[in-house]
């Protein structure tokens, strides 16, 4: 047998097609990002608009301004224009929020109270953590850098910024109690503020 | 590697359904192949390549983009997969598993691809793995070497001598090839 007649031979061996349970249970294994509801779809649309908007408005102010220097400052165009941007840069840490989130997922944190392992990390709404802390209770974690600006009817909401997240750890602290959470795998590059809200 | 890959595996890793289907599609075919003619079963194919694609998910899978391509990356995953279930099993239940395969598998192979199949199956491991790779997939000695993690010239004499046996033992096909395939 020569060495083509070798190879036709062995081609005859064919492999069975791949089901559709091949991709279906990979999926069912894939850790998704958590999706933004309808906002996710439009948001192409929605980045059009909001920076035709603010074209529109800058050619106005500049109009205005041109007419009346004094009150340029306080003008209710130069205030809408700065409440667009600061909706933007909100926006803009809410997907890099998402990403750190997604990537602490997948890097099997664990939870330390006081150098003791304790119950694994829970997930909650808008990209929040939670960690049960022995004698101080339920603690919400949030990595989002404008948490500290939310209020409700002029009060405070509750989050305190108490701690950091480092290369591939979480540290704050929760009453009495040092937390530490430590992912298998760096998660941010540089230092950010970790806020945190005692629930119960 | 092209940026293309780069990018879809940090979209994946990052929780992007479908970056990680794109790799999905354009990888999981010859992977599939591989894994099934080494397993004989397709449940097993599908875990190994399952898990292949998990793997990559993990940024400390040791993939790194700089020294391998990632189809190199992923023949080698599947193969260490494959290893470790192997040594999972008795030596027994393997051979039993291999002679008989399942129905679904059995319904694909005619009286040549049997033949061909149980031949393959009786080389020893690492010259079957070697075959594989380069007759089914087509990988060069050069990718085969980086994935068995061997000498090029290793691999070219077991390729040599996986062919050398295969030669031998379906010699009596030889005379009937035209009518068989």
């Amino acid at each position: 047998m020569n060495d083509n007649e070798l190879d036709r031979l062995m081609n005859s061996w064919d492999v069975p097609p791949t089901r559709r349970s091949l991709r279906d249970g990979l999926m069912r294994q894939f850790p998704r990002a958590e999706r933004l509801g309808f906002i996710r779809p439009l948001r192409w649309a929605l980045v059009i608009i909001l920076a035709s908007a603010a074209l529109a408005v800058v050619t106005m102010a500049v109009g205005e301004a041109a007419q009346n220097s004094d009150s340029y400052a306080d003008s209710p165009i130069v205030r809408f224009l700065n409440h667009v941007y600061e909706n933007f840069l909100q926006g803009r840490e809410a997907r890099r929020v998402e990403g750190i989130v997604a990537k602490i997922k997948q890097s099997d944190p664990k939870v330390y109270v006081d150098r003791l392992l304790m119950a694994p990390l829970e997930y909650g709404p808008a990209k929040t953590m939670n960690v049960l802390v022995p004698q101080e209770g339920l603690y919400s974690i949030s990595l989002y850098r404008y948490t500290r600006l939310r209020t409700a009817g002029g009060r405070s909401t509750g989050w305190v910024e108490a701690g950091h997240i480092h290369g591939n750890e979480i540290e704050f602290q929760a009453g009495s109690k040092q937390v530490r959470i430590e992912c298998s795998q760096p998660i941010v590059d540089g230092d950010r503020p970790v806020f945190v809200m005692r629930r119960r | 590697m092209g940026k293309t890959s780069k990018k879809l595996i940090r979209d994946a890793r990052r929780g992007q359904e479908k970056a990680f289907l794109r790799l999905f599609d354009e990888h999981h075919l010859p992977l599939f192949r591989f894994a099934w003619r080494l397993s004989g079963s397709i449940a097993d194919a599908e875990d190994i390549v399952q898990e292949c694609f998990l793997a990559l998910l993990n940024p400390n899978c040791g993939f790194d983009p700089a020294r391998t391509a990632l189809r190199t990356y992923l023949f080698g995953v599947v193969r260490n997969q494959w290893l470790k279930r192997l040594r999972r099993r008795e030596q027994r239940e393997s051979a039993e598993s291999r002679n008989c395969g399942t129905p679904e598998t059995e319904a694909y192979r005619g009286e040549a691809a049997e033949a061909v199949a149980s031949a393959i199956a009786d080389l020893p491991d690492t010259q079957r793995e070697i075959l594989l790779l380069a007759h089914y997939e087509q990988l060069s000695l050069v990718e085969i070497a980086e994935i068995t993690q061997l000498e090029i010239t290793a691999v070219k004499s077991r390729l040599q001598r996986a062919r050398a046996t295969l030669r031998e033992t379906l010699a009596a096909y030889a005379p009937r090839i035209e009518r068989v395939i």
